[in-house]
């Protein structure tokens, strides 16, 4: 059932089963082949959740088993633009600006985040500014994104120890990933600005603004003087 | 309308759960999904209703109705006194319709083995829904009751549904959860377990920690974990068996975050999952590796049992109340 790993990088696919109700794919397509299940369901599928080049399908084994399942998705990349995920794979992206208050109390990474990329504090939120990021999944929290597209001058080390709590709204840099904490949580990624933008909100008929796929965009806006 | 007099260990709105892992909302939702089935088939709730109940834990509530209504509670054998408004006790049996009068006070203790229990109301508890369901999401607090455990004041409302004769009929031994203290769950092996990793962690008995609750269950007992910094992070799904660096497992529950980074060697079969509701801190857990095809043997012969009940009682509801029980006993 598991394992096979072929050919150029985009054809590359492992199936790995997760017990008997979740199948697991590897793909460099996977963005792709999950635009595609959304659009139109497989039978026996409950849910389809995204990672990096993979996707996790929970399924129905009392409708299902893995090996159909496994059938179908071949079926399904077959069917597919031979061409690993780029922008725009997966269909209606959109792009979400995000506005940021850099620096300052909400950004107590900022300086050491600028040292560290040898550039100054204002040249760093430019680079920031100017990169156009993409929603690569999410998890962690309810409505936290992992934002891929972060060129390695601007990658920064996870700090040794997290911080107990990080404000909501923080805009945060970890590793290869952008993200903003939805909500106050722990945290261990250095803390570069602060946004308003409520990343979930329940009140709002979708509560959650953006989905794996969508472009991101941090734009610099001044602290508000009430502030 | 139910009145919280005393809210219990952890009492928590429940049903079905979510499944919006994609937006990285956990599933929640009823831990024992087997009891909240039966219980909801006994009062009558249709499965395609989603009934929300309360979810008990360890130690339960006292509940004062101030309606008549027709409940039933389900799972770990929790000791339960009904009392009328006159201070009278009056019968009140687990895995059966029960029906109570306004002014009747539901006491729920404590259980001597498992954890948790699901009390059904006919109708289903009247929360708003979030992402598809009223269950309580404690972590981020919403769903549910404000987003969190019971507490005493709290005022719960369900929907009406037409009055009706509560079933004669109890739900088979079989069909209950099995409760501790020891248990053997079956397990699937990922592409996670090593050789090495599959004998420790199938080759010993392991003690559930005092860290167990709707995210996880945390197991002592030590196993030489790989520990793997680079990691990435990938879904999770029900019933996994996590190994951290530290090497005590956790087994996860509907509470579990939606994406994790550490190996996940082996997954608990869907026909056990229920069980991981009744560990208890000090409960031993043996985990034993079975096929694909156990697993689904195991799957169906548990499902078959839950429908012929959940069939049983709707047909009993829908006004042939004297035909044959199958699964569900008639008295």
């Amino acid at each position: 059932m598991s394992g096979e790993a072929s050919g150029a990088d985009f054809n590359s696919l492992v199936f790995t089963c997760l017990g008997d109700a979740a199948l697991s794919v590897s793909t460099p397509r996977a963005r792709a082949l999950l635009a595609g299940l959304r659009d139109t369901p497989l039978p026996g599928v409950l849910e389809v959740v995204p990672a990096l080049m993979r996707l996790t399908v929970l399924f129905d084994p009392l409708r299902l088993d893995a090996g159909q399942l496994e059938a179908a998705l071949r079926g399904r990349l077959a069917g597919l633009r031979e061409q690993p995920d780029g922008p725009g794979a997966g269909g209606a992206a959109r792009t979400l600006v995000v506005p940021v208050v850099f620096g300052g109390a909400g950004g107590p990474d900022l300086e050491w985040c600028a040292a560290h990329a040898g550039l100054t504090g204002e040249a760093f939120v430019s680079a920031l500014c100017a990169q156009k990021l993409e929603v690569a999944f999410l998890g962690f929290t309810p409505g936290f994104a992992f934002l891929t597209g972060l060129p390695p001058s601007l990658r920064m080390p996870r700090l040794d120890a997290p911080r107990g709590r990080v404000p909501a709204g923080s805009v945060a840099l970890g590793g290869p990933w952008a993200g903003v904490y939805p909500s106050g949580t722990p945290g261990g990624w250095r803390i570069v600005g602060h946004t308003d933008l409520s990343l979930f909100d329940l009140s709002r008929p979708e509560p959650v603004p953006w989905r794996a796929g969508d472009h991101v965009q941090f734009r610099a806006v001044m602290a508000r003087s009430a502030r | 309308m139910i009145e919280v007099i005393r809210p219990g260990v952890q009492s928590t709105v429940q049903d079905a759960g979510r499944r919006v892992r994609a937006l990285g909302v956990p599933a929640g939702g009823a831990a024992d999904a087997a009891a909240r089935r039966l219980a909801n088939a006994l009062v009558g709730n249709a499965p395609e209703s989603r009934a929300a109940g309360l979810e008990v834990t360890l130690s339960g509530p006292t509940l004062l109705f101030h309606a008549a209504a027709l409940v039933s509670l389900c799972g770990a054998p929790f000791e339960v006194a009904l009392l009328g408004a006159d201070g009278a006790g009056r019968p009140f049996a687990p895995w059966r319709a029960v029906p109570v009068q306004a002014g009747d006070r539901l006491s729920i203790g404590g259980t001597p083995a498992g954890a948790r229990a699901f009390l059904a109301v006919r109708g289903g508890l009247d929360v708003p829904e979030v992402f598809g369901s009223r269950g309580t999401d404690l972590r981020s607090a919403f769903g549910g009751v404000q987003g969190r455990a019971l507490r005493a004041g709290d005022r719960l409302a369900w929907s009406p549904l037409p009055g009706v004769r509560p079933a004669r009929a109890f739900v088979s031994p079989e069909l209950r959860t099995p409760v501790g203290p020891d248990h053997t769950l079956r397990v699937q092996v990922t592409p996670d377990a090593t050789p090495d990793l599959l004998d420790a962690l199938t080759g010993q008995t392991f003690t559930v920690s005092a860290q167990a609750d709707r995210m996880g269950a945390r197991l002592s007992g030590v196993v030489a974990a790989p520990h793997d910094p680079a990691r990435a992070s990938v879904p999770n799904v029900p019933g996994m068996v996590q190994l951290p660096p530290d090497g005590q497992p956790i087994l996860l529950l509907p509470d579990a975050g939606t994406h994790g980074g550490y190996p996940t060697p082996l997954v608990v079969i869907s026909a056990d999952l229920p069980r991981l509701a009744q560990l208890r801190p000090g409960d031993r857990v043996t985990l034993r590796p079975v096929t694909p095809a156990q697993a689904r043997a195991a799957l169906w012969a548990h499902e078959r049992g839950l429908r012929q009940a959940e069939w049983a009682l709707r047909h009993w509801y829908a006004g042939a109340g004297s035909a044959p029980l199958c699964c569900a006993h008639a008295d």
